[in-house]
């Protein structure tokens, strides 16, 4: 049995680190894989995401109980659909607080939905400590920690204990700083090709952009399956 | 067998949250496995009633026809846990009715088992009740409760004062009942169903319902932390000894 459906969180205590890059690509790979996807944006200001997904984003905010039930009532309502939320640096704490005291990813879990928490890897302290944080919070999500490889290659050797299921790193790999102008300006989508003709992005620009998308959906697809297993386990578990 | 115990949750005046403690308690020892029965004085409307009807009769506890359905049955009844929710201002009398009858003093010989759950609201005033309690209760294990439940800012008490009437009874022991978030508390309200049940997402009958995850998370949260108190406190152990205490809030709303 597979999963019906999955909640992704990409989270990280530092601003600034590509999760916004990484819950669109998320999206486009789970449009592509044919699933009807949903996405909640955390972050205040400016709706980064709103602006490449209109229709699909939902801006949230949980500093009161009103944002707190539209955002996880609709997180856990069994309706088919792929959640991508895009956790702003800001939201991290408070979040990771109120998911673990309401038992957000249990009660997915006892839904049928598979949650996971991709967690952008960066060398300073606060990550260190909030990753660990998550380890104990919130137990029963799939914690698949990032390195995004344009951060540099010393982001999490002999600084993280990454354990259990975390134990394998999705890597997200650097993208030739030529291209980065054309996946930066709205409108742009990784899933539709037929975009980039439209805008004009050069054949060779183009080529070297699939290229990097097949890396990084082989990465998501790997991710896919380590989220899936973990449901199984959890449903033979129960 | 354990011996037949009895709990009494008063206050001197209204609207200090006694029903809340009362309900919490009859989800406690629900989640225990402990038959309990309970006893709501405010008749004729019955909060507690509405919220527990299984298991809660309206009584008058003034009157001596319901004083003998409620304690000439201790013996004999199933339930093991008597819950009584007593009227707001009948503490002082109910107590005094109790010393009356004699049942204070089947609590010293350890015939019963006696418990007071005196809830304090934020004010000064109900603390020199407790002066006045004080001189009924003897053995009875003494609950003093600061029930946050609705607050908004903390006790404002001098320390001082609140020590010396604290220290008037022997072996008082405090409870702390944090806040719960208002929504998450008026929808319990709405839906007049356990604290477990709404945590358990199901209706009065039993049947699922359809409440609000979040909310459901807070009051989960929140019933952990009362629970952790009355482990805390060792209240299973009062009331009967040998008691499963693996239990939490998940498993009990199943």
């Amino acid at each position: 049995m597979s999963f019906r459906s999955s909640v992704t969180i990409v989270a990280s205590p530092r601003p600034r680190v590509g999760k916004t890059l990484l819950a669109r690509l998320l999206i486009d790979f789970h449009v592509l894989e044919g699933r009807s996807v949903a996405a909640f944006d955390l972050n205040s200001g400016e709706g980064r995401l709103a602006q490449f997904f209109p229709e699909r984003t939902t801006a949230s905010a949980i500093g009161d109980i009103k944002g707190q039930m539209a955002l996880f009532d609709r997180l856990i309502a069994a309706d088919d659909t792929t959640k991508i939320v895009d956790l702003g640096h800001e939201s991290f704490e408070s979040f990771f607080k109120l998911a673990g005291q309401i038992g957000f990813a249990e009660e997915a879990r006892r839904r049928g939905i598979a949650p996971a928490v991709l967690f952008v890897l960066t060398p300073d302290r606060t990550s260190v400590e909030a990753y660990r944080s998550l380890c104990e919070r919130v137990p029963q999500a799939t914690l698949a920690p990032v390195h995004n490889e344009i951060l540099g290659p010393t982001q999490y050797r002999g600084k993280y204990d990454l354990i259990g299921g975390g134990a394998v790193v999705v890597r997200l790999p650097v993208l030739a700083p030529g291209l980065r102008k054309y996946i930066e300006t709205p409108p742009f989508s990784f899933a539709d090709s037929k975009l980039a003709a439209k805008l004009d992005v050069p054949i060779d620009i183009n080529m070297e952009l699939q290229r990097w998308l097949r890396r990084v959906f082989l990465e998501f697809r790997e991710l896919d399956l380590r989220i899936l297993l973990a449901d199984l386990q959890s449903s033979i578990r129960l | 067998m354990a011996r037949p115990a009895v709990i009494l949750v008063g206050a001197d005046k209204g609207g200090v949250g006694k029903t809340t403690i009362a309900r919490t308690l009859l989800d406690y020892f629900g989640a225990h496995n402990t038959p309990t029965r309970a006893f709501d004085t405010e008749s004729p409307r019955g909060t507690l009633k509405r919220f527990h009807p299984g298991v809660t009769e309206v009584v008058d506890v003034t009157s001596i026809p319901d004083q003998m359905k409620i304690f000439d049955t201790l013996g004999s009844a199933e339930a093991k846990v008597t819950v009584i929710d007593v009227r707001a201002g009948l503490l002082s009398s109910t107590l005094q009715a109790l010393s009356d009858i004699g049942f204070i003093e089947s609590a010293k010989k350890g015939q019963i088992t006696f418990a007071v759950f005196h809830i304090l609201g934020p004010s000064i005033a109900s603390l020199e009740e407790i002066a006045e309690t004080a001189r009924f209760v003897g053995d009875a294990s003494y609950f003093l409760v600061k029930n946050h439940i609705n607050d908004t800012s903390f006790f404002e008490w001098d320390p001082a004062t609140y020590n010396s009437y604290f220290k008037q009874i022997k072996g008082a022991e405090e409870i702390t009942i944090p806040k719960l978030n208002e929504m998450a508390c008026e929808q319990v309200e709405v839906a007049s169903v356990p604290y477990v049940s709404f945590v358990a997402n199901k209706n009065g009958k039993g049947e699922p319902a359809n409440f609000s995850f979040v909310l459901r998370g807070y009051v989960r949260h929140w019933l952990g932390q009362v629970w952790g108190e009355f482990d805390r406190v060792k209240l299973t152990d009062l009331v009967a000894p040998k008691i499963e205490k693996e239990k939490n809030v998940r498993q009990a709303a199943g």
